[in-house]
């Protein structure tokens, strides 16, 4: 359980550290089960902070979105750090672009958050709709969560809300922090992710016809590929025009090969957030795509991505010794 | 106006007859949510979920258009292809996304003689016969009230119906209405006064359910003021630079062109852009415009809540609320206005 005292203590002390820019965590949303992505500036700004299990996004995509703006002549760049609350899988994601020196250690300060899991948006809107008030959600010791809708309070339990990929997450604990708030969580047995098997026992061409219902939807608004903290090129090969990957018209056909080649691209490196999902507005069940790739990478090479930021990218990596069974 | 009513359960039968003489577009469920499709058979209809996902604006103003194809060689010749005039009737659109039509119709089909008019947008729109539905429940972040509509508001279909419980109220708005009752067999009846005062509640207790209200007094002038202002930094801090907001808006209308060939053919396509992207203002020189995430949040509130109302007297929002809805970081347009209005300047 996350204190709020605490976590706002630490985003207190965090953000007056002289080398220190600023702390992203969470506040409160507009409406409904929202949060949103807060910014202290100041010890005042943290007094808005909260955590609670509808924290689900993952913040680190907002370091690299930091704007750069050019220097003037005599004007040096600023170092200062970056202070970002920080799940399991956010935390993942944090090692992981260090790994591929897309970000430095000394560019963040890590506040770990041990996770229970998060609740799916899509779930909790589903079973209590239109609330337009914001309506916090508490975990007990009993795995349910806890809320209050106009003086009723209701008791729910936790499966029903969690995350599909909160159920096979393997680090809830954040592998690297700086601080940790409270205790961290026991490592829990964690369930395989089945959506993926029942797709393997579909056969090819009804699996086609999966992705083909689901693809010709795709509205191509890239929310997938913003929302995701490793997808950080500075020019996405989507948005290239010479040569051009994958053309602009909103077809069956280019819709797969963004997808597709989205999810080859996070090979080895998609952390399991679950962001991608969360935000694509046409339903798009793309951590199947990356559950896949993921559990390839594992079989036929051992590796799991975003565990130690010494450890080298799964792609610029070789080692002799991996299972290599799919050789014959 | 002429007042009708239909009892529910003749509904399948009127929209049997209207696909076998017509295209029939109407709302079905697919992936758990709502899309505007081609209706073969009229238990495909959905009219439980309130709004499409995608707005209708994509059945007239398509996200990818092809304006014209051609083949290499000697022979070469361009093709523009044809395009389909025959009367379509889209069922089941709501009064916001069809005034979102409205919105945008002086961008595409000019607001005066000699007007430039787009072939594609202008003849898709005209050959559409729009069947509204009243909203009874509004969702949660509904606001149509605040620019003066209502979910129950007639003026921008051709047909209104309002479930009025057990019946369909069934107002004819236009000609193009009444010619389409006109071709159908007469299974509807004359509304009575009582009908006609249980349509009227039905609208109001539809706008009392409406809770969120953006208040637009005097923003048009507040923005003209605060261009410069570092709000617009606070603002988009936390937006992500996807498309959401734009692509499933009602009135967003931005669009790129594209040639996209192959060896032997090819063709020039209009595709949906999005002024959220930072490649939408990339020029060829390597300069950009709006180079930060600032710039273009700021943009598309200006363009809607300042540039709108200046150039066609018309705020464009029409209050429906997608924006708010699938936001992955809950960046919500009525806060943000309200926090405009708050802003010192």
């Amino acid at each position: 359980m996350v204190e709020n005292k605490e976590l706002i203590k630490v985003v207190e002390e965090t953000v007056s550290r002289d080398d220190v820019k600023y702390v992203i965590g969470y506040k409160r949303g507009t409406y409904g089960f929202q949060i949103k992505p807060a910014f202290a500036y100041s010890a005042e700004d943290a007094k808005e902070f909260f955590y609670s299990p509808l924290c689900s996004k993952n913040l680190a995509t907002y370091p690299l979105l930091e704007e750069k703006l050019p220097l003037r002549r005599g004007e040096e760049a600023e170092h200062k750090k970056i202070g970002i609350v920080v799940k399991g899988c956010d935390s993942r994601a944090i090692i992981q672009i260090i790994q591929e020196k897309g970000l430095e250690k000394e560019d963040v300060v890590l506040i770990g958050i041990p996770c229970k899991g998060v609740i799916d948006p899509k779930k909790i809107a589903k079973r209590f709709p239109k609330q337009s008030k914001f309506v916090d959600v508490e975990e007990n010791n009993n795995d349910e969560y806890i809320l209050e809708i106009g003086g009723t309070s209701h008791k729910i339990p936790k499966d029903e809300l969690l995350s599909d990929v909160c159920k096979s997450c393997e680090y809830p604990n954040p592998p690297l922090y700086d601080i940790l708030i409270g205790e961290a969580e026991e490592e829990f047995q964690p369930e395989h992710f089945n959506r993926v098997d029942e797709l393997e026992e579909k056969t090819i061409e009804k699996r086609w016809e999966y992705w083909e219902k689901h693809f010709q939807n795709c509205i191509r608004c890239y929310a997938c590929r913003e929302a995701c903290p490793l997808c950080y090129c500075k020019t996405c090969m989507a948005d290239l025009l010479e040569p051009q990957w994958i053309r602009r018209s909103v077809n069956l056909s280019e819709n797969t090969a963004w997808n597709v080649m989205r999810a080859f691209h996070l090979a080895g490196r998609c952390i399991s957030c679950g962001e991608c999902e969360r935000s694509c507005p046409v339903n798009i069940p793309l951590m199947e795509l990356n559950k896949f790739v993921e559990k390839e990478v594992k079989e036929m090479f051992d590796y799991t991505a975003g565990l130690d930021t010494e450890e080298k990218p799964f792609l610029g990596s070789f080692r002799p010794d991996d299972p290599e069974d799919f050789i014959s | 106006m002429e007042q009708l009513t239909l009892p529910k359960e003749k509904l399948p039968e009127l929209l049997g007859e209207i696909g076998s003489k017509f295209e029939l577009i109407g709302p079905k469920e697919e992936n758990g949510f709502l899309a505007f499709r081609k209706i073969n058979d009229p238990k495909e209809v959905n009219l439980d979920i309130l709004l499409s996902r995608v707005p209708p604006k994509s059945l007239i103003f398509q996200q990818t258009e092809t304006l014209f194809t051609y083949a290499k060689g000697k022979d070469s010749k361009i093709q523009t292809p044809k395009i389909d005039e025959s009367v379509r009737v889209i069922f089941g659109i709501r009064p916001c996304d069809a005034r979102g039509y409205d919105i945008i119709d002086p961008v595409f089909m000019g607001k005066k003689e000699g007007d430039y008019t787009d072939p594609f947008y202008t003849k898709k729109r005209n050959r559409s016969i729009l069947i509204g539905l009243s909203c009874n429940e509004p969702d949660t972040n509904c606001f149509c009230t605040s620019f003066d509509d209502s979910p129950a508001n007639s003026k921008h279909v051709d047909i209104l119906f309002t479930d009025i419980g057990g019946t369909y109220f069934v107002e004819i708005v236009t000609e193009k209405g009444e010619d389409l009752i006109k071709n159908l067999s007469k299974i509807f009846s004359k509304a009575t006064e009582k009908e006609g005062t249980i349509r009227k509640e039905t609208e109001k207790t539809a706008i009392k359910a409406i809770s969120r209200k953006m208040n637009t007094e005097g923003a048009v002038e507040k923005l003209n003021k605060m261009f410069e202002h570092e709000f617009w930094i606070e603002a988009a801090r936390s937006c992500i630079g996807c498309g959401i907001c734009t692509y499933l808006c009602p009135t967003c209308h931005c669009f790129d062109m594209q040639d996209e060939s192959t060896l032997k053919l090819g063709g020039r396509v209009r595709v949906w852009d999005s002024c959220m992207y930072e490649e939408y203002t990339h020029h060829a020189s390597g300069h950009n415009p709006r180079p930060s995430r600032m710039n273009r949040v700021r943009n598309r509130v200006y363009h809607k809540f300042n540039y709108f109302p200046k150039n066609d007297g018309i705020f464009g929002c029409t209050g429906c609320g997608r924006c708010i809805d699938y936001c992955p970081v809950n960046i919500d347009i009525i806060e943000v206005i309200d926090k405009v209005k708050e802003v010192n300047v």
